[in-house]
């Protein structure tokens, strides 16, 4: 059923001898001097044992029959007929439909090095294996929820304790409600610091500054304090300490909760005079700035937003080239806008940098109206920058959205996959007396 | 006289068994082979060759040991032939060769999980499928490797939520029934005017005007808003132009027609109340006569503020009859439920858009805080700024001026473009995905709708159930006339195994979906709406049958009873007589290698019809309870009504039923058997009722497939029965009438319950018990002979009624009738082919 191509050189006579191999019922009949091109390989070690030898013939295959100098090996023969290319042609390709982590098993079987599998099955391979990798990830992560009471300490148990509580808000209850708690008081003080900045709610302190209202002041005090609670708490029972400070997660929230520390220390100075008062309020005004760090904190509650900021990190290249793609494009139309509108004499692109925001404006198809060319060559310019400003947008835009649509869907296939394979790794653990047959 | 009519048939079956001997071909081995030859082989080879739908493996019994507990494990443990039949379809001692009907592709990764310990899943493998083969060779999904379990999972719940929408769908449109009310008829006929556009013309129009009534109102609306139209009533406000009032009126009153009249004739009022589509005409409808209600009721308070402002919003409310087009569009239907699907999606969408707009707008804010008259007074003033700016929509009434501003502003168009980009995409495969199963949905509505009506008219039986019904035409003529000629006992020994085998896969391409769904036992209980459709189709069949029954045709048959009963009781008497019948026990065995040999080749010729489907016992298992399920009432109600013809036709049913439930005692002390008695004594009572329709004449006219599936299985249960009973049947204890029949289905009902929820503990307990049993029966040579010569009886009426068939069918034209022009041809074609193989065979002979 299934014929080996011949070797040229050979002309139906093997110099070396023959063997016949059954592979899980398929019988075939491989040449000596073919098999030797891989020396390290299974089957030429067998072609060089002589049948007597029936120690090293049972350590390499599976059953032998002394009457047809028959090799019998328990293995999958789709997955050989695809290895033993490579004694033909140099190259291994994955049959289509075999997953290929099975086929490197079969490869490592047969004693053949997986690189001589061709670059155009390595990247659906290492496509796999990299789906492996998260999942045993999740696994990690997951196994590592589960044994809680492997420490001996009492400190330990505590800080174990303390993580599952502020870390894990599907472990129980009380954790759930913390992290409840948390996502409010973001989204609370988040409220509060627009709200502040609402001339009707201000009100004017003993100096005649516009200051915020005690009320909101109050909140926002509160919210910090649970901020800085919360990271605290956080930092205290973390297993690794420096790991903890260097995760972005908790960057971010080091940086919701620094300016407001700041600040007061330095309306604390310059109450006490020991710095230039006009110095403390401009610095004040730049950290209000950072207050909007607070915002991110909700990627601490939101799949999706990690999602997003991974799919951006996969796809900086093509945010790269989103950006030159504009600034090109801006460059270019800007100053042709310019130099096209000088003709008129009340134009709006009074220099090149400024027209620099109308070729933003019009390229994303914002369009606010305050620079618009008069010129009919302006206007054509214009109608062309459009154009160009949607294409330049949307090409490179593409990538990023599958990026993230790949992430996404992936993300939620994990999951399942991962809760599987601890079940999968349960059920080994349990020996094959517990393995069962469902029918 | 009893001597006399014992005398014929066993003639006949010597002699069939002798010329079988005669062409006794490769196998050497005798039927069911010895349990000792059967170890003999395992020990001889210390491979095996597993042949699974045609494709050949080899493996090492220690391989196949590793997994003691699923199917191929066991075949290790498998010491007699019946066991051994159950685990495989077929097998071959001296090539060592087992056979497996299953599908090849999949097998090659189950062998694997054997070798290697790792379950990995073929690519281009459906995932359903896969799942049921590994439910057949007993591997839970568990196993499965990460790399594709996560694939696997995804298919198959995807495959759910499908399987599940469909169902919902079936139990909205079996909602519909008006049985229970008055005007039933007239009720059901206003639905579908209202209700289904595409059921007739009528209804087209009256969709149409109402769509026309929609958009007319709508524009009325609109225009009532004009100030070139509007009038100023007395207290010098604006009021509707009058000439504008009355179309108003008039659509208002066709909705509320419509409305009503659905509501009466809706099957379920409360459910039709829920309804989406039907709480948007409400709201459609009710602001109109509360602006009514009120300005009618408060003419003098009217001038207050706030009952106007009332007023106001309720005529605001009107707009709400435009997604009264929803009703009338699949796409609008589409958007609805895909933004009800992708609120996930949604959300995200408002999350991000949300923290943009924060973030953007403060820190715009903190950059043109200090500009001369800047409109960025405070952070949710620049909210507006943010959202006009990140959906790039732009109006220009509000935009930063400084250039800090201006970098923000720049940047917040390129994010607010990108973060609009990301979640649509998945919202957008949503929509499509959804509306092409929409569509789909409606083109299989349509497809049903037109097969119902055709059926309904009895004009024709299409797809598989056309060869159902032939088959049911073909064995129905088989036993009324079989008694006719019980000499002509030409045993074509394809037959046997063909009968049986065909009947299978006969049933299993009938309801291919059926058996994939109730492939295990597990999945039995769930309600697939496949399932819910064939209960549907056959009551339906049911129905046609009993109201198509001739009682004329009676006459005839009873005049050919006296023969075939004759013919029963010797049956039944011979196998009494179990010694005399030694000397054929070899033929017997030529009869079992003959016919497996010839079951390819009939299997080959069976692809011709229908479409290839593997099946094993665990399989069958799922259209007969089914069966068992949906048919037993219908059965039972033919059942009495053949009692009512008479005593002779119940007392028909008595002799026929001996085999079967001689498994009775062999039930209870052969627990291991359970699925296959199970069987077989739950087919019972279709049989019986099979037999009494027979009986009560309608055999070519009566083309329910219930009667057409269980006559297929009954040659098939005849072989399970054979291969469980062990124990002679014993005619006394069936001779009590139908009430036995029933009493011993519901038992057999409640066992195979039991069978169904034991797990597999029990299964194992039970099964650990019968080896020895089964060596000790299987010793004892009288009792195989039994068995064997069970068998070759149940054989020979297979082919009895196959060879009715075929030369009778073509005699008995006149029984052709009403259903002659789509079974004829396909039948004489068929029996041709038939008798022309038999010809062959028999010069063979």
């Amino acid at each position: 059923m299934w014929t080996i191509p011949k070797p040229n050189y050979s002309s139906g006579l093997c110099a070396e001898g023959e063997i016949v191999v059954n592979i899980g019922g398929v019988r075939v009949v491989l040449c000596g001097d073919v098999l030797n091109r891989y020396p390290d390989s299974r089957l030429a070690e067998l072609l060089k044992c002589s049948t007597q030898d029936h120690e090293v013939i049972s350590s390499l295959c599976d059953d032998f029959d002394p009457g047809r100098k028959e090799f019998y090996f328990d293995r999958d023969s789709d997955a050989f007929k695809c290895i033993i290319d490579v004694y033909y042609f140099d190259e291994i390709h994955i049959k289509r439909g075999i997953c290929p982590i099975c086929f490197i098993k079969e490869m490592e079987f047969w004693k053949i090095d997986p690189s001589v599998l061709d670059e155009c099955c390595k990247s659906y391979l290492s496509e796999k294996e990299e789906e492996l990798k998260e999942i045993a990830n999740k696994v990690k992560i997951i196994l590592e929820d589960l044994e809680v009471d492997q420490c001996i300490t009492r400190a330990q148990r505590c800080q174990r304790f303390l993580w599952r509580l502020m870390e894990k808000p599907g472990s129980s209850l009380p954790a759930r409600f913390i992290a409840i708690a948390s996502f409010l008081s973001v989204l609370v003080s988040a409220v509060v610091m627009c709200v502040g900045t609402i001339p009707e709610l201000q009100v004017t302190d003993a100096e005649g500054k516009q200051v915020e209202h005690p009320v909101l002041e109050a909140i926002e005090t509160a919210c910090m304090s649970w901020f800085t609670a919360e990271y605290l708490l956080r930092l205290a029972s973390s297993p690794n300490k420096l790991h903890f400070a260097l995760s972005i997660m908790n960057i971010i929230d080091f940086m919701a909760i620094i300016p407001f520390y700041v600040v007061l220390s330095l309306t604390y100075l310059g109450t006490t005079s020991m710095m230039e008062l006009a110095n403390v309020q401009q610095a004040v005004q730049a950290l209000r700035i950072m207050r909007i760090a607070r915002i991110f904190k909700l990627a601490r509650h939101s799949s999706g937003l990690q999602t997003l900021t991974y799919a951006l990190k996969r796809s900086l290249k093509e945010l790269g080239l989103l950006l030159m793609y504009m600034g090109v494009g801006i460059f270019v139309f800007s100053a042709l806008a310019y130099t096209m509108e000088q003709s008129h004499p009340e134009t709006l692109f009074r220099s090149i940098p400024q027209s620099f925001w109308w070729a933003i404006i019009t390229m994303t198809t914002v369009g606010y109206g305050d620079i618009y060319p008069k010129t009919t060559l302006g206007k054509c310019n214009a109608a062309v920058s459009f154009l160009c400003g949607v294409i330049a947008i949307a090409l490179p835009i593409h990538p990023i959205i599958n990026n993230f649509v790949v992430f996404y869907n992936k993300q939620k296939v994990l999951e399942t996959a991962a809760k599987h394979e601890v079940e999968l790794m349960e059920l080994k653990a349990g020996g094959g007396a517990r393995r069962k047959s469902r029918n | 006289m009893f001597a006399s009519l014992l005398l014929e048939p066993k003639v006949t079956m010597e002699k069939s068994l002798a010329e079988l001997n005669k062409t006794a071909s490769r196998s050497t081995s005798s039927l069911p082979p010895e349990p000792v030859d059967i170890l003999r082989s395992k020990s001889c080879f210390r491979r095996v060759r597993l042949n699974v739908g045609g494709l050949p493996h080899e493996v090492l019994w220690r391989t196949l040991d590793r997994l003691p507990r699923t199917r191929l494990g066991k075949l290790r443990d498998c010491n007699t032939h019946e066991s051994l039949m159950e685990v495989c379809d077929d097998y071959n001692l001296e090539e060592n060769e087992y056979f497996f009907d299953r599908h090849p592709g999949a097998f090659t990764s189950i062998l694997n999980f054997y070798r290697t310990g790792k379950l990995h899943m073929m690519e281009e493998m459906c995932a359903l499928s896969f799942s049921q083969e590994l439910d057949y060779w007993g591997i839970d999904e568990i196993y499965l490797e990460s790399c594709c379990q996560a694939r696997y999972h995804q298919k198959k719940e995807q495959m759910n939520e499908e399987l599940k929408r469909e169902a919902d769908n079936l139990k909205d449109r079996e909602g519909e029934e008006f049985d229970n009310t008055c005007c039933a008829e007239k009720r059901k006929k206003l639905w579908d005017l209202l209700e289904k556009p595409s059921s007739s013309v009528a209804a087209k129009i009256l969709a149409i005007i109402s769509i026309l009534f929609i958009v007319l109102s709508t524009i009325a609306l609109s225009l009532n808003t004009l100030p070139e139209l509007q009038d100023t009533d007395e207290f010098g406000q604006s009021t509707d132009n009058p000439q504008l009032a009355h179309v108003e009126a008039v659509c208002i009153a066709w909705f509320t027609m419509e409305y009503l009249l659905r509501f009466l004739s809706s099957p379920n009022k409360w459910k039709f109340f829920k309804g989406p589509l039907n709480v948007i005409d409400l709201l459609a409808i009710l602001p109109y006569y509360v602006t009514i209600f009120l300005t009618e009721s408060n003419k003098s308070v009217l001038q207050f503020q706030n009952v106007r402002r009332v007023v106001q919003i309720f005529r605001i409310m009107r707009i709400l009859r435009i997604l009264k087009l929803a009703r009338h569009s699949t796409g609008l239907q589409s958007l609805g439920f895909t933004l009800r699907r992708s609120y996930n999606e949604l959300g995200l969408l408002i999350l991000f858009l949300a923290m943009g707009i924060m973030i953007f707008s403060s820190l715009v804010f903190f950059a043109e805080k200090d500009e001369e008259d800047t409109k960025f007074k405070s952070i949710p003033a620049s909210f507006w700024w943010a959202t006009i700016t990140m959906t790039t929509v732009g109006y220009g009434d509000i935009y930063p001026k400084t250039l800090l501003g201006k970098i923000v502003g720049g940047l917040c168009c390129i994010a607010g473009v990108l973060v609009i980009a990301l979640p649509i995409p998945i919202i957008v495969n949503n929509f499509s995905e959804f509306y092409k199963e929409q569509k789909r949905q409606e083109k299989a509505l349509k497809r049903r709708e037109a097969l119902e009506r055709a059926k309904r008219n009895g004009s024709i039986v299409s797809m598989n159930l056309k060869e159902a019904f032939a088959r049911s035409a073909e064995l129905m003529d088989v036993v009324v006339e079989k008694s006719d000629r019980p000499h002509d006992n030409h045993l074509s020994p394809s037959r046997w195994k063909w009968t049986p085998k065909r009947a299978a896969s006969e049933t299993s391409s009938n309801r291919s979906f059926n058996a994939q769904e109730l492939g295990s036992p597990s999945k039995a209980r769930a309600t697939s709406p496949q399932r819910l459709n064939v209960q549907k189709l056959e009551e339906m069949y049911n129905q046609m049958a009993k109201t198509q029954s001739q009682p004329n045709l009676n006459a005839k048959e009873r005049g050919s009873r006296v023969g075939k009963h004759r013919d029963e009781i010797e049956l039944g008497a011979i196998q009494d007589h179990g010694p005399p019948v030694l000397g054929t026990r070899e033929g017997v065995g030529d009869m079992k290698s003959l016919s497996s040999i010839d079951s390819y080749i009939s299997c080959a010729t069976d692809f011709q019809e229908n479409p290839r489907f593997t099946h094993g016992p665990a399989m069958d298992l799922g259209p007969q309870e089914s069966n068992r399920f949906s048919h037993s009432p219908a059965s039972g109600l033919s059942l009495h009504g053949s009692t009512k013809t008479g005593q002779q036709t119940s007392r028909e049913n008595e002799p026929m039923l001996n085999p079967v439930s001689a498994t009775k005692p062999s039930y209870s002390e052969n627990a291991r058997k359970f699925f296959f008695s199970g069987n077989s004594s739950k087919t019972l009572t279709p049989k019986v009722s099979y037999r009494s329709e027979g009986e009560s004449g309608l055999s070519p006219l009566s083309d329910s497939s219930v009667l057409s599936d269980n006559s297929l299985l009954s040659p098939e249960v005849s072989v399970y029965t054979t291969a469980s009973s062990r124990t002679p049947p014993k005619s006394p204890e069936s001779t009590s009438l139908a009430p036995t029949v029933f009493t011993f289905h519901d038992s057999s009902i409640s066992k195979y319950i039991d069978a169904d929820t034991d797990d597999d503990e029990h299964l194992r307990d039970v099964s650990d018990t019968s080896p020895s049993e089964r060596l000790l029966t299987g010793s004892s040579p009288k009792r195989s002979i039994n068995t064997n010569y069970q068998k070759g009886i149940n054989h020979l009426e297979a082919a009895q009624k196959m060879l009715g068939q075929n030369c009778l069918f073509p005699i008995e034209g006149i029984r052709g009738m009403a259903h002659e022009n789509h079974v004829g041809p396909e039948l004489g074609r068929r029996s041709k082919v038939e008798r022309g193989r038999q010809n062959t065979l028999d010069k063979g002979l």
